[in-house]
Order: C-alpha cells, then structure tokens, then sequence
C-alpha cells in the first residue's frame, strides 16, 4: 500500500511538510545520523548503455536523509577552510551558502535546521561526506536506489511519474521543506530522493554528458523503460549533467554513501 | 587516503570546466557572413537590466530600424524565472527569457552583427516591472504595461538559447549553460525573415512549454515592395500552454497534455484574452503588417483574420516567398509569415487561428479599425 501513498504524496507535499516538521520536531533521533543499507542488485540506466543490460550495482550505505543545513553547519565549524569567507574560488562559485544569515549562523528561524543544505557545490559535498568517513554515491547508486520503490501497477508508476515531473517544473527553490516531509521513500527507507531538491553524485557528468546534454534531441535518444519513468528521470540526468563542479544552487544538496566495509557503517542501520 | 581520493575528486572536477572547440575563421559565401569567433561560458557579477539593447520590444511592439545599412547590434536577454498571468485565474511559475512569455522581440536588419549575451539567472530573483537604467525599451514596456502580472520566482535549472535567425555550431554557441553563468556569443542575421528564438536545453518540449520562446524579426535589407504603404506594424506569436492545476494555487507543467499534445490554452502574445483587452488598433484604408510567428512547441496554426484577406504574404518573412490574396496562411510549430492586409472599413476585425479548437483554447484576438483618415 505503500505505494497507493507515494502517489498521493507529491500532490499532498505542502500538508506533508508541515507535519513532516512537526514529526521531526518532536522526535529527538537525529534521522539524518541513519544509513541504510542498500543490498546489491541491478537496474536498467537510461543513458544509452548495451540495450537491455541491467546495470549491477554492489552493495553500499546511503544516508537515509539529505544533508541538512544543521549538519553542515556542524561540518565548517570542525572544517574552516569550507566557511562561506574561507572557501577557496576554486572550489565553489560566488553563491556558496548564499541564504545563510551569516557564515556561521544560518538563521535557522528562516531557513530551518531540518531542511536539506543547498548552495553546495560538489567539492563542498565531496569534502563534507570523505569528513564522514564516506563518499558522494555514484550516479549509478544514487539511481538504483532511487528506482527501489514498490509500484502496484504501470499505472501507479506512470502516475507517480507525472508528478515527478510536474514537481521538476515547479520546484520552488525558495522554500524547501525539512528532510523526511516528502513521506517519499524507496523500499528500504531512504528518503526523499525524490520532490525534495536534487542531489550531487560522484560523477555526475558520464562520459557521454556533452554529447547527450547538449541536444534538443537527447530525451528521446535515452533508453525508454517503457513507462514515463524514464522521461522524468532524464530531466534529472539532464540536469545534473549541465551542473560544473562549483556549481551551487537552490535546489541542489546531497548525501553520502559509504562502502560496505566501512567500520562506522554497522551503527544505526535499518536493514 | 582520504586526502588522495580528495584530490582525484578534485581533478576529476577540474576535467571537466569546459575545454575550447576550434571554430572556423570567418567567411563569406553568397554575400553572406559565416565562421563565428567561439563562444565565452564566464561567471559574471551581472545585476542589472535582463533585456538590454536598443532594438529590442515588448510585444506586439516593434521598433523601427532607423540606421542606413548595417549595424553592430549588443543585446542581452537573461533567464528568469517569474510567476505569470497566462488567462484568467491561472498562474504559473515560468522559465522565460526577459520575463515574459514569450521573450522580448529583437528587430534587426539582413546583414546585422549581433553580439548576444545572456546570464541564467534562474537561481535568483529579478524583477522587471521597475524601469532600470540602461535597459531595453522593452523593460519600459513592461513597467508601463504588465499584462502578465510578474512575480519574481527561483528555480534554478540549466538553459540555453537557439536563434533560428543565426547560422552557428549549435554544439558551441547554443550550448547550455547552468544556473549563475553567462555566455556570450555573435551571429550574423544572414537571412531576412521572422525567426523563433528558444531554449534548446532537454527536454525541449518542457523547456519551450515553460515559456523559453520569442522571435527576432530580420528586415530585408532592400524591404519589402509595400514598405513605403505601411501604416501600422504587429508582431504577433501563437503559442500553446500546458498547464494542470498544481498542489497550490499556482498551475504547473502537465506533462501528459504536452506528450499528447492536449495544451490547456492556446494563445497570441502569451495570454488567453490579452488581444481582446488590448486590442491592436487601426484606421479604415490602411496597411496593416503582422509579423506573425508560431512558436508551438508543438502546433500548426491556421492563420486567418475574420473580415479581411491578406493582400501579400511573405512566407517566413523572405521577401522571395511572396504570395497574394490569402485567406489563411499555414504556419507549422516554429514556422512564420509576414503577412499584409488593408483595412476594408471601420469596425471589428478577428485575428484567429482557424483551427477552431485552438481558437476556442484561446488564440484569436481583435484589431480594432477607427474611421478612415485623411493622407
């Protein structure tokens, strides 16, 4: 039935919020400290790999939330040289956590300890998640993931996808919601990969981006899974592909992943 | 081991900043001018007006080219993003060049060097409805008459801008560009016509639905025959939305309209009944020039104005392709005419896209005709 759910959530994502927030206000677990383990198996990538292959994927921890502005305010007080006046011009672009009050008070009054960190660019998100002891996921992690959620039919599936997309075409960057709000998560808990904001990977320009990202034509040269899923995963692989590594948006955060034999991975688990 | 995968991390990101193209030296061939210098992708500290550049409008304005042969055009029409009227009671968060939908219209001569840039500003929020220093005569259309009620708004995605009235490597000058940076680039307006402008960023047809159209009207350099009869010029774009009712008050993109090519509304000049609360206006015995352009994304128009015939049409705008005595003229997505028609008497006249579904979605419009005046 979970599914049933998912359908609705997109549409319900202002009411969930609120009770999202309240939910995570008045629970003192920390859900951003969670890693779920994600068992290995394969899935079918929309970029123009060998049709028909399935892509194997090892298996790995990934953070059951996003990063959240708490967290990584936590991050650059241990890490000064990723403060908003430290970091180098290399590394990030000008608006490096632009929508914090001051670089070492975010004003969570307006922008929320509990929402996702955004204005990040993937050096920042790379150096915060090797700080943990992890890594960024690969494009293809963060994919299979993502694609982990228990439809009951095409049609439900289709129908979740058409909110997707609608969601990609009204994404308001300006208000985001806690972590957790979206009630969206694939079948081994993991959290709002999707209606929330959109997240780094650890490559996530594959070698065919220019190629592919560039053309008015690419969405209809991408495999099609035979449902609409596949079309609004190309408006994320699209839009990641377009992002430079110092690129830092209103919409783009991340989470970390972590091997299977990393030692810290066993706590916390949900299995 | 953690300062080493760091690093890689690092030069893997480094890898991929962007490494030049060569592009060809310039050129001509049958009198035109081909073989632009290479695009520039920066990042700028750009806070100015969107639209800049003399010749540059608001709809369905267009204004007069007033130099003798060519000339060195600079223009800039930044993304942004805005929440706009599109017809009664139905707003949406728009991806737009300039700030409307569609875009500014750019009017510039056969032969013109254009120099463009363009800032993706959709990770901040820009507003058009102030007149700014140093901006086009479009912001100052805007600010006079802000028909489609703009809200700033934020939703930072990749763009990038195709000029059909350009002849360039697309793979380097309509190469897309992510939010917070700039391109610059020229072209050359080798050829005369009406010619769409859009985002050419995947999925185009979402891109192109959102509102990431316009149109540049190239002038002939020798005009048109009747140019020295023309009363009164128009520009005027058909368009199609997409549009479903969103989780708030505000409308958002429907993707399964647009895959099956079901619009909500069909439109001139961006808004369901803007040229009916605005009409065009006229006088009895004069010619009267549209510059009409189908922007789609994915439409044909039936091009007709109830209670006239078009005594010249120019397909596409070129002054080759003239036909005459034209009830209705043909117009596929992205295609265009120049169409001239003379005012028979005083009264109503109805712009109209004779498909009649469209028309009842909303793409019909009036030209308001006043009494015949003296020469």
């Amino acid at each position: 039935m979970r599914s049933q759910k998912n359908i609705h959530r997109l549409k319900n994502w202002a009411l969930t919020g609120i009770v999202g927030l309240l939910v995570s206000l008045l629970n003192p677990v920390m859900a951003q400290q969670e890693r779920v383990l994600i068992p290995a198996g394969s899935f079918h990538s929309i970029l123009p790999e060998v049709k028909g292959e399935p892509i194997s994927v090892d298996s790995f921890y990934i953070d059951k939330t996003a990063v959240t502005n708490e967290d990584f305010l936590a991050f650059i007080q241990e890490n000064e040289n990723w403060q908003r006046e430290k970091v180098p011009a290399v590394f990030t672009a000008q608006n490096y956590l632009q929508h914090w009050q001051e670089s070492l008070n975010p004003g969570f009054d307006k922008i929320g300890e509990n929402r996702p960190v955004t204005h990040v660019s993937w050096f920042a998100a790379n150096a915060y998640c090797s700080d943990k002891g992890g890594r960024l996921p690969t494009l293809n992690e963060w994919e299979y993931s993502a694609q982990l959620m228990d439809f009951e039919s095409i049609q439900e599936m289709n129908r979740f996808s058409t909110e997707l997309i609608g969601w990609y075409s009204s994404v308001d960057a300006k208000n985001t919601k806690a972590v957790g709000s979206t009630q969206i998560q694939n079948r081994h808990g993991v959290q709002d990969q999707f209606g929330l904001i959109m997240e780094w990977v650890e490559d996530y320009k594959p070698i065919i981006a220019d190629e592919l990202s560039l053309d008015c034509g690419t969405v209809g040269r991408l495999q099609q899974l035979g449902n609409i899923y596949s079309y609004a995963a190309s408006i994320r692989y699209i839009t990641r592909m377009s992002f430079n590594p110092k690129t830092t948006t209103g919409m783009v955060g991340f989470r970390c992943a972590y091997n299977i034999d990393h030692p810290e991975s066993s706590s916390n688990t949900q299995l | 081991m953690k300062v080493s995968k760091l690093m890689l991390s690092t030069l893997f990101g480094l890898l991929f900043t962007g490494l030049a193209l060569a592009q060809t030296a310039e050129y001509t061939l049958d009198g035109m001018t081909f073989g632009m210098p290479e695009a520039e992708v920066f990042t700028e500290d750009y806070d100015g007006p969107p639209v800049v550049g003399e010749y540059v409008t608001m709809l369905p304005n267009l204004k007069p080219l007033d130099y003798e042969g060519n000339k060195h055009h600079e223009v800039r029409i930044d993304i942004i993003v805005q929440e706009i009227e599109v017809a009664e009671g139905v707003r949406y968060r728009a991806w737009t060049f300039g700030g409307t939908v569609p875009g500014p219209v750019l009017h510039v001569k056969e032969g013109d060097r254009i120099t463009f840039y363009m800032k993706n500003r959709s990770d901040e929020e820009v507003t058009i409805t102030e007149p700014s220093k140093g901006g086009s005569p479009f912001m100052q259309q805007v600010a006079e008459n802000n028909y489609q009620k703009n809200k700033p708004g934020i939703m930072p995605m990749p763009h990038s801008m195709d000029f059909h009235a350009g002849t360039v490597a697309k793979d380097d000058k309509w190469r897309t560009i992510g939010p917070g940076e700039t391109i610059k680039f020229d072209w050359i307006a080798n050829y005369a016509g009406s010619y769409i402008y859009h985002c050419g960023t995947p999925s185009v047809l979402m891109h192109t639905a959102m509102g990431q159209h316009g149109v540049v009207v190239v002038s002939p350099k020798d005009g048109y025959p009747t140019d020295y009869e023309v009363d009164r010029e128009y520009v005027v774009v058909q368009s199609e939305y997409y549009l479903e009712k969103g989780p708030g008050e505000l409308y958002q993109y429907d993707f399964e309209g647009a895959s099956n090519r079901q619009p909500s509304h069909v439109v001139f000049n961006g808004h369901q009944t803007i040229m009916h609360d605005q009409p065009l206006k006229a006088n009895a015995g004069e010619r009267v020039r549209f510059h009409f352009s189908n922007n789609g994304p994915s439409g044909t128009s039936s091009f007709h104005v109830i209670g006239g015939i078009f005594d010249r049409v120019w397909i596409e705008g070129h002054p080759f392709n003239e036909m005459r005595g034209m009830q209705t003229v043909l117009v596929g997505a992205s295609g265009s005419a120049t169409l001239d028609m003379i005012v028979p008497e005083e009264g109503k006249y109805i712009l109209i896209d004779h498909e009649f579904a469209d028309a009842e979605l909303g793409a019909t419009g009036t030209l308001k005709a006043g009494p015949k005046q003296e020469k």
